[in-house]
């Protein structure tokens, strides 16, 4: 045994100071390798992060814009616009819809056919009527150019040239607007400023071409905007690609969570009102449990932070009770008809059902029924939310809070007697197509192994832009407990 | 520019640095490229080991915590970049031999030069040369070595023991050789 220390300490004591300088080559290599890196990478980890969340952002504000041009065509209540962003993009639906076509082709013919008849309006008409239909339908910007032309009355024809373009200029802010655009509208508003600036004193002349080119520029911005986002979504497929590559070698930081989930939700609203008709403002009214279920997909920006979206199928409902459904024989039905519901055409028999509330009838002199009215409806659910970690263990706890858009899937109204037999009514001519909501919620999480986790999530999302036109103080919500599991990678 | 600390140098290769890359090699290329000699074949196989070892720890370096010694660390990333080249070739699928008893044999240290001994380590069987480098030059356990190579503790302690003994015989042939062209 000591002839075998000896030949080990041979060969330490040799090998104790042993340093061989490699060939340069090697780093020369292994430069090229760091660059070939880093021309990936450089893009990425700054990019990926912000421009991942910032292109849902865009792409959430996007579809929802693409929703109001679809489906807007006369300004939105006061109601619900709340704030002027919502009532430039009111305005921009149903004016000259310039940009729109730009933005999304597929749209063109449509857009197309409203501007030409809007310009035909414009070249036909007196400058008067012109004046007036803009006013119908923008709101607080016609001001302007109502004051604008008064002030260049004597050049009526250039000045209606410019309220044209101004409109135009108008679309072109709002529109980039929708898409988040802060940059642009700052820019339009100067503009508007300057056609102010220009009519009142510089020949309107002038003024009709720096309108002109400031659009130009305008429509210019607008499609770098777009072409950005492109840019975005294009890095962030690589961004994604790259972390599967990462993936492989990292395998402690899970970034990503794809978790589906499915959640009981309740909805009910908030004060006295009725979104169906103003006589059944006083009835009670109770929530009705229904199901969510969808997949949503996380990242954590750090330790503590997550930012999450995802898709859902909601299906919602509250049934308004006390109310008296009877069948009416020779009674006009539409003296009988409901505020909000646009009965059902090919169906004949409700046409002869009218609905009163019970609630205005002497109580003595009928009985209390039972039957209700059961308003449901049906969204797609798209969330963007963030997720702040308090607790980071087995078992985790997270403050959410974030908003949603919901996309109109489904409306219906039944009534439904005490028998439990349900008449279909017809369909709600008062929710909105695409609406909102705040959400709130926490979320525990138990982590069962080291790729999956158990997710239960109470969220409170108040609605927002629901419904336009309800009687009453009608502020609905709903309740979900989301449950489901987490994929980490 | 050229007196940063070795912590600010470390930072500094955590957010993809280029001179911060290129001064942490310059710093350790000669020493992670002695352990890659050892635990390579040849020198053309130990240049490659070497770059893969550098590109990973400039890849994995924002995993080191600040906990032990860098350099520690270093030749850890690097020893184990090697074994991963052989883990995935699967050269490690090599008949267990008998162990024979140690004979004692005299060296005689004068004769032998470092080239010679770096020659007769690299001309080991693949799985020899890994466990007698990591057990008697780099101190690492005959568990670690285990865990390390996925592998029995026994046959780890029987391997060194057969390499001790390829490396003796071979060292003996090579002196009398040399005592015989001396006659």
């Amino acid at each position: 045994m000591r002839d075998k220390k000896h030949i080990d300490r041979l060969f330490q004591e040799h090998f104790k100071d042993f340093e061989v300088a490699p060939p340069e080559t090697v780093w020369n290599k292994i430069e090229d390798k760091l660059n070939q890196d880093k021309k990936k990478r450089r893009v990425i980890p700054v990019w990926w992060r912000y421009a991942g969340v910032a292109a849902l952002f865009l792409l959430l504000l996007t579809i929802g814009g693409v929703f109001f041009n679809n489906n807007t065509t006369e300004p939105l209540p006061i109601k619900m616009v709340g704030n002027e962003e919502l009532q430039t993009r009111s305005t921009n639906a149903s004016n000259d819809n310039k940009i729109a076509i730009e933005q999304d082709p597929s749209e063109t013919n449509n857009i197309e056919a409203i501007n030409t008849q809007s310009s035909n309006k414009i070249s036909s008409n007196s400058e008067n009527i012109v004046a007036e239909s803009t006013l119908s339908k923008t709101s607080t910007t016609t001001n302007k150019n109502e004051s604008l032309l008064n002030g260049a009355s004597n050049k009526k024809t250039k000045a209606q040239n410019i309220l044209i373009n101004s409109n135009k200029n108008q679309t072109v802010a709002s529109n980039s607007e929708v898409k988040n655009d802060v940059s642009v509208s700052d820019k339009s508003k100067n503009l508007n400023e300057a056609v102010k600036n220009n009519t009142s004193q510089v020949s309107a002349e002038k003024a009709k071409t720096l309108i002109n080119n400031a659009s130009k520029d305008n429509n210019g911005i607008a499609e770098v905007k777009k072409d950005k986002s492109k840019e975005n979504l294009l890095t962030i497929e690589e961004a994604l690609d790259k972390t599967k590559d990462e993936i492989a070698d990292d395998k402690t930081s899970n970034k990503w969570r794809i978790a589906p989930n499915a959640a009981p939700v309740y909805f009910n609203t908030l004060g006295e009102g009725s979104s169906i008709d103003p006589q059944f403002n006083t009835n009670s009214k109770t929530g009705e449990l229904n199901m969510s279920y969808g997949v949503n997909a996380s990242y954590a920006v750090n330790d503590k932070l997550k930012v999450r979206s995802g898709i859902n199928k909601v299906n919602l409902g509250y049934n308004t009770n006390n109310v008296i459904v009877y069948q009416s024989v020779g009674v006009s039905s539409s003296t009988r008809s409901l505020k909000n519901i646009t009965s059902s055409a090919s169906s004949n028999s409700s046409d002869n059902i009218s609905i009163i509330s019970g609630e205005n009838l002497n109580s003595g002199s009928f009985d209390p029924s039972n039957t209700s009215i059961n308003q449901s409806f049906g969204y797609i659910e798209v969330p963007l939310e963030i997720e702040y970690t308090l607790i980071n263990k087995k078992l985790g706890i997270n403050v959410i809070g974030g908003f949603s858009s919901f996309f109109l899937s489904d409306n219906k109204i039944y009534s439904e007697t005490e028998s439990g037999s349900k008449t279909y009514l017809g369909q709600a001519n008062n929710i909105n197509n695409v609406s909102y909501s705040a959400n709130f919620g926490f979320g525990f999480n138990y982590q069962v192994s080291k790729k999956i986790d158990l997710n239960v999530e109470p969220m409170f999302k108040y609605q927002i832009n629901t419904f336009n036109n309800t009687s009453g103080d009608f502020n609905p919500y709903f309740i979900g407990v989301y449950t489901g599991f987490a994929i980490k990678f | 520019m050229f007196n940063l600390s070795l912590n600010q140098l470390i930072e500094n290769c955590k957010i993809n640095d280029t001179k911060a890359q290129s001064e942490l090699y310059k710093l350790f290329s000669s020493k992670l490229f002695s352990i890659c000699l050892k635990y390579s074949r040849n020198y053309a196989e130990a240049e490659d080991n070497l770059q893969d070892a550098f590109l990973t720890i400039y890849k994995k370096i924002d995993q080191f915590k600040n906990k032990g010694s860098f350099e520690g660390w270093l030749k850890r990333v690097t020893i184990n970049t090697v074994l991963q080249q052989y883990r995935n070739q699967k050269v490690f699928d090599i008949v267990n031999e008998n162990i024979i008893d140690d004979t004692e044999i005299d060296i005689d240290e004068d004769t032998i030069s470092i080239d010679y001994l770096l020659q007769i380590i690299q001309e080991l069987p693949d799985r020899y040369r890994l466990i007698f480098n990591l057990y008697v030059l780099d101190g690492y356990s005959h568990k670690d070595i285990a865990t390390m190579l996925d592998i029995n503790i026994g046959t780890s302690k029987s391997n060194l023991a057969r390499a001790r003994q390829i490396l003796k015989k071979t060292i003996v042939n090579y002196r009398q050789n040399i005592n015989l062209q001396s006659l």
